[in-house]
């Protein structure tokens, strides 16, 4: 126990020196970022506190609703747990640089795995934390909980996080060992392709489109019923949101401590079956992930076409930088399981369009369509933003350690970022028109929408993208183990954030003069100077703020970049 | 040619590198010594490019490095002290990649010049395997391989024998002399005083941050007032407190 304690010390240590030791601009850095992120969570609060009160207006319905909406959040996070846990726990039980010395002392493998898996569960858990406890503030505020939830809350969350964890460090270890180091790749194909399907089931399952659509049931009752519905008692989340709803209302009776102790106890179970597990096998899938793999001949052939092709509109400075990018893009695996997580979220999304039941929904459908456009665009843009905190944010990091070659050469920074840049604007251009486009055709929405949607979203892709490159170099991380980290780390949430923020802003500018041009339509009056004013001045902040997010955060990367050292 | 004037690198407070005045002639082989710490690896990376100087000047080949950046690295080969590069390229990937970045052409000759230099360090069989699977002195003999690519007029390496083979170490003196003799300007730091006495034309003895002697290796002895080799004079220069005379630790 004692060398337990000494090998999760580091961590900490490192923190607090890197704390203490901070100079003024790292200081207000940290100031800045910490007030964005409250500035964050306050959205989210006061958005979730909205969508509660209104669904405690709808009488009968409404606990049942903000009930089913708590267990799909917990279910959401856990699988999103899950899969964090997988990636950091590559990365800390196989990949991490300090883990030569770890296991070359006298300490026994069972800390030195505890330790890791400590340092897992916390790399893996803040982000939820960040983005979890706006909400659950909001569910205790609406239903005016005490310090007893928060409580719960607090213990249940740690255990979620901790059976969320054991599942994904033993599925890590178990892939591990089980496969010759030299079919990571294979292995993540398959998982990913195992995740997709799972995602698949989860959401069938959830059924979320089910909330909007109470014509499609005869009487309230059994709509009601058909809420109730998936009620699993093998899922741990269902424990948890049970014994959390028990808390916030007052209602539910003894059930909930069973539930809590339920929880403990499989938390308690997963832990000491993960020790157990490492104890066998960990060690030996370590010797064997640190073997490096050979080459396939015929890969390398279509690799080489593929870079040809894609670096000729460059010059051969950044066409050397790009084919070196897309090599190492295809070979490190770990960037792999990354694409197919975000095609997942891709699916998802639009997968959720293609269900809703528009038609049967009460209010007109023109002025529904005309709010589910810009909703739509909204989170199009989220998940460029996701796709492009992926992997525009880190392509400055990507050089490594291996930094210092770029650094050293002839090639200019600018023209390094800008190149960088370029190389991504295609591809998510098309990513983005297609997005929009396809949902958009979906929702059905107006000729108008679908034209003011897929230009604003085209001048929007130039904005993330320069977000992301920008922010990629402000807050470079070139001493990663693992490039899955870099996106996860502060600048990443922090690009995630304010690139939200971009969105959101665009979007809101746009939506008001809409309003008043649907609405001009729908009674048919004419347009007053002052708002024709109001439409011209928004949409130049819209134009404002675009060329904003082009060209301010790459000149801010550039000089942070200049001065990094 | 390369001139250092009054260079200096202030790392909050710690003035790693104070005021260092250089000037080294083109053609030769220069030997920057001290003890750890002393602030070489600092200088080096200033003139490499790869750090920026507090204050002071970086002048090679008559252009300033802070004005004029591209064209001085253009005609500068940086060797670090650790091999960091980019695993997941196979060797002679790299080097292509290090060809674009110097902006050198895709040319039948550029193919015969890697497999050249591949050849000269002995890679010649692991150009098509990834990097990843190199020990460490294979990476080390990669980057010389990158450095010398673009044929450049200065050479600016830190520490090149840590981690080379006997033969590797050899191979890379003889590297430098003929460079030297084809008018190339070589600034290495090393702590091998047997490789900066076979080598170097002229040394410069640097610690704490400041260069406190510097000449021929005869000069230097002059210098220190002591006869012998110049392990000796180098720890009589920087005074080698409890070195000199160190004893081994005594096991309890
Ligand atoms: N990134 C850094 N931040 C702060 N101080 C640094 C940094 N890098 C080096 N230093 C300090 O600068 C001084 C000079 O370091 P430098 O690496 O140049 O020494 P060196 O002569 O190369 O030593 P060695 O022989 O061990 O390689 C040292 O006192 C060191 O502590
Ligand atoms: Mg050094």
């Amino acid at each position: 126990m004692q060398d337990l304690y000494l090998l999760i010390k580091p961590r900490f240590l490192g923190f607090r020196n890197r704390m203490a030791r901070s100079d003024r601009r790292t200081k207000k850095r940290a100031f800045v970022m910490g007030g964005l992120g409250l500035f964050f969570c306050l959205g989210l609060f006061i958005v979730s506190c909205r969508v509660l009160i209104h669904f405690q207006s709808a009488e009968v319905i409404g606990d049942l609703l903000a009930r089913q909406l708590l267990s799909m959040i917990f279910l959401t996070f856990f699988s999103l747990l899950i899969f964090s846990h997988i990636i950091t726990a590559l990365s800390n039980l196989y990949i991490s640089k300090d883990l030569e010395l770890c296991h070359s002392t006298p300490v026994v493998l069972e800390e030195v795995f505890i330790s890791r898996a400590v340092y897992t569960l916390m790399d893996s858990s803040w982000m939820l934390i960040i983005f979890g406890l706006p909400i659950f503030m909001a569910y205790a505020y609406v239903y005016g909980a005490g310090p007893g939830f928060y409580f719960t809350l607090l213990h249940m969350s740690l255990s979620m996080a901790m059976i969320a964890g054991g599942i994904g460090i033993l599925i890590t270890m178990v892939l591990v060992y089980v496969f010759p180091a030299h079919r990571t790749r294979d292995i993540i194909m398959l998982l990913s392709v195992v995740m997709l399907v799972g995602l698949y089931f989860l959401f069938r399952f959830l059924r979320p489109e089910r909330l909007v659509d109470p014509d499609a049931y005869f009487t309230i009752m059994q709509y009601m019923s058909a809420l109730k519905m998936p009620q699993s008692p093998y899922i741990p989340t269902q424990w948890i949101s049970d014994a959390l709803w028990a808390v916030l209302t007052g209602k539910g009776g003894e059930d909930y401590l069973f539930y809590i102790m339920l929880t403990w106890t499989t938390a308690g179970a997963i832990a000491v079956i993960s020790v157990w597990v490492a104890r066998a096998i960990y060690f030996e899938g370590l010797s064997k992930s640190q073997e490096a793999k050979k080459r396939r001949a015929g890969g390398k052939r279509a690799l080489d076409l593929l870079v040809e092709l894609i670096k000729k509109p460059f010059g051969v400075d950044l066409g050397a930088i790009i084919a070196k990018d897309i090599r190492t893009f295809f070979r490190d695996n770990t960037q792999w399981s990354q694409l197919l997580l975000l095609g997942a979220l891709v699916v998802v999304y639009v997968y959720n369009f293609s269900v809703l039941p528009l038609d049967k929904s009460p209010i007109r459908l023109d002025f529904l369509q005309n709010e589910l456009a810009f909703l739509n665009m909204g989170l199009a843009g989220f998940v460029l933003a996701a796709v492009s905190a992926r992997f525009v944010f880190p392509a400055v990091s990507a050089e490594g350690e291996a930094y210092w070659i770029v650094r050293s050469s002839p090639l200019r920074l600018k023209r390094y970022l800008w190149g960088k840049y370029l190389f991504f604007l295609a591809p998510m251009l098309i990513l983005a028109e297609v997005l929009i486009i396809g949902t958009n055709y979906m929702l059905e929405v107006t000729r108008f929408m679908m034209f003011l949607s897929s230009i604003t979203m085209f001048f929007m892709v130039f904005g993330i993208l320069a977000l992301g490159i920008g922010f990629g170099a402000l807050y470079p991380n070139f001493k990663y183990e693992n490039i899955a980290q870099v996106a996860t780390g502060f600048g990443g949430v922090l690009y995630m954030i304010v690139s939200s923020i971009f969105i959101g802003a665009v979007i809101v500018l746009e939506a008001g003069p809409v309003y008043i041009l649907f609405m001009a339509n729908l009674r048919g009056n004419t347009i007053s100077l002052f708002q024709w004013l109001f439409i011209i001045v928004s949409f130049s902040a819209v134009l404002v703020i675009n060329i904003t997010a082009i060209f301010k955060p790459i000149k801010m990367g550039l000089k942070a970049l200049r001065e990094y050292e | 040619m390369i001139k250092l004037i009054n260079l200096t690198k202030v790392y909050r407070g710690l003035r790693a590198v104070d005021g260092i005045n250089l000037e080294i002639e083109k053609g030769h082989i220069f030997g920057f010594l001290g003890p750890n710490g002393a602030g070489k690896t600092t200088t080096i990376k200033m003139m490499a490019g790869v750090l920026s100087p507090t204050e002071g000047q970086i002048i090679i080949n008559d252009m300033d490095l802070v004005k004029d950046p591209s064209g001085v690295k253009q005609c500068v080969g940086f060797i670090p002290d650790r091999p960091f590069v980019y695993e997941k390229l196979a060797g002679i990937e790299f080097l292509r990649f290090i060809a674009g970045l110097y902006h050198l052409d895709h040319t039948p000759l550029l193919s015969h010049r890697i497999s050249e230099l591949l050849e000269l360090f002995e890679l010649g069989q692991w150009g098509e395997e990834l990097i990843e699977s190199y020990s460490h002195g294979m990476k080390q003999r990669l980057v010389m391989c990158a450095a010398l690519l673009h044929e450049p007029e200065v050479l600016i390496v830190d520490e090149p024998m840590v981690g080379l083979d006997p033969k590797g170490a050899r191979l890379v003196k003889n590297i430098f002399k003929d460079q030297a003799v084809k008018g190339t300007t070589v600034f290495m730091s090393t702590h091998s005083l047997d490789v900066a006495a076979e080598v170097c034309d002229e040394i410069a003895i640097i610690q704490g941050g400041h260069i406190i002697a510097r000449g021929t290796a005869s000069a230097l002895r002059r210098q220190a007032g002591v006869g012998g080799n110049l392990e000796q004079i180098f720890l009589k220069l920087t005074e080698g407190k409890g070195l000199a005379n160190a004893r081994p630790l005594s096991s309890h």
